[in-house]
């Protein structure tokens, strides 16, 4: 007690202390850790939902980037295979237009190269029915101008049964 | 400066001390910041919001990391104890807490007081916190793990005597404790006060500011290891007895 009394105790002193605090640490309790335990809390729960949510959404990306490759990589197998496709399709296409084309040419060849030769036969006859025409004309003219009737017309038939004769030699049967 | 408090005046035959005033100056200053926090509370913490926020959090952290799911009925203990001693041990750094001086009007003669005296350098303060920290420990004891169990670990049968030596044993240390809690607050406090009045007597222009800095430091110090040695001590008393 004297102990107490040199370190200045005194009991309403200490009572007064020990009620001013209980009361401090009421006020405490009630207006000041409950609201803001319940803002702490509710922080905590908002970011622990943020923090799900992230964790959720990196999942869902992760399997969307797997999907897209999926898709991707079928995509580009369809898309191999119709180049595949197209490009022996293109090819049969090319050959046959080719061959339409070599035909066709063959045949416009075949067909000029007949016209052609016709052409050249209807020539040729014309051509030697114009030299036997001129000749026979040269020759009267000729033998007008040397011979006498009589002698014109034994010479006309020799040259005739002669030009005859060469022209069955000449023309092959 | 004395050990014992300054007597101003009396009310109804209470003395007010300057310890009294100091305590009561601490209260008012809790009390704004209560009502401050109160008024001004959001999602989105303001600067006083996230001081008080961010106490509360290490409190509640420390607490369970000490003792575990048991921090529900401890940790608001702790922060009530910091708190207040910390307040009232930083208020001695206000402009004026010493200067302002107090006529004396019980002896009738012409003394000085100071108006203002840090509230832990007051064994009275000191004496209270203690015991109500002893107190809360068995009152959370109680609560937690019931009456039965509380009271084994004072009074068992089981090993006669050997047991009940220890319980009785467990019993002395709980009133050592108040006064190892008491004591170890005032000392600190009042020494603190003791040389720094020294030092502003030796020579009062820029000797005492590492003092001050020092006396900042013992006062966070002194406050956080009372209310972590309340919160040691309530999870001891909650453990069950094996």
């Amino acid at each position: 007690m004297e102990i107490g009394n040199k370190f200045g105790f005194d009991i309403r002193l200490f009572l007064f202390q020990l009620i001013n605090f209980l009361i401090v640490v009421f006020i405490l309790k009630k207006f000041l850790y409950f609201p803001l335990k319940k803002i702490l809390d509710e922080r905590k729960y908002k970011i622990k939902k943020l923090l799900y949510d992230t964790e959720h959404i990196k999942i869902t990306l992760t399997k969307a980037n797997e999907e897209k490759k999926i898709i991707l990589m079928n995509a580009k197998q369809v898309a191999d295979k119709m180049i595949a496709s197209t490009s022996i399709s293109l090819e049969k296409i090319k050959q046959k237009s080719i061959m339409q084309t070599k035909q066709l040419s063959d045949q416009i060849l075949s067909d000029a190269k007949r016209k052609a030769s016709i052409e050249f036969e209807i020539a040729s006859k014309q051509i030697s029915k114009m030299s036997l025409d001129i000749a026979n004309i040269v020759i009267k003219k000729i033998l007008s101008n040397f011979f006498d009737d009589d002698e014109k017309q034994k010479l006309l038939s020799r040259v005739i049964k002669k030009i005859n004769d060469e022209k069955k030699t000449n023309i092959p049967n | 400066m004395q050990l014992h408090p300054d007597i101003l005046f009396s009310i109804f035959c209470f003395p007010v001390t300057n310890t009294i005033i100091a305590t009561v100056l601490t209260d008012i200053v809790i009390i704004i910041m209560v009502i401050i926090v109160n008024r001004k509370i959001c999602f989105n913490p303001n600067n006083i919001q996230n001081i008080i926020e961010a106490i509360i959090d290490y409190f509640k952290e420390i607490t369970e990391t000490i003792a575990g799911e048991k921090s529900y009925f401890i940790y608001h203990w702790g922060v009530s104890f910091f708190l207040f001693i910390v307040i009232s041990n930083l208020l001695v750094n206000l402009p004026g807490f010493d200067s302002i001086k107090f006529c004396n009007t019980i002896s009738f003669k012409h003394t000085e007081l100071s108006l203002l005296r840090v509230a832990t350098s007051d064994l009275n303060f000191t004496c209270a916190l203690a015991v109500i920290s002893i107190i809360a420990t068995h009152f959370v004891s109680i609560q937690y793990i019931g009456i039965k169990e509380y009271f084994k670990k004072f009074i068992t049968l089981k090993m006669f005597p050997i047991f009940l030596s220890v319980g009785f044993l467990e019993l002395m240390n709980e009133f050592s404790k108040v006064i190892s809690f008491s004591f170890r607050l005032f000392g600190n406090i009042f020494a603190g006060e003791k040389v720094i009045s020294t030092i502003y007597n030796l020579y009062s222009l820029c000797l005492p500011v590492p003092f001050i800095i020092l006396e900042i430091i013992v006062a966070i110090v002194q406050a956080l290891v009372f209310s972590m040695l309340t919160i040691t001590f309530m999870h001891i008393m909650t453990e069950k007895l094996h």
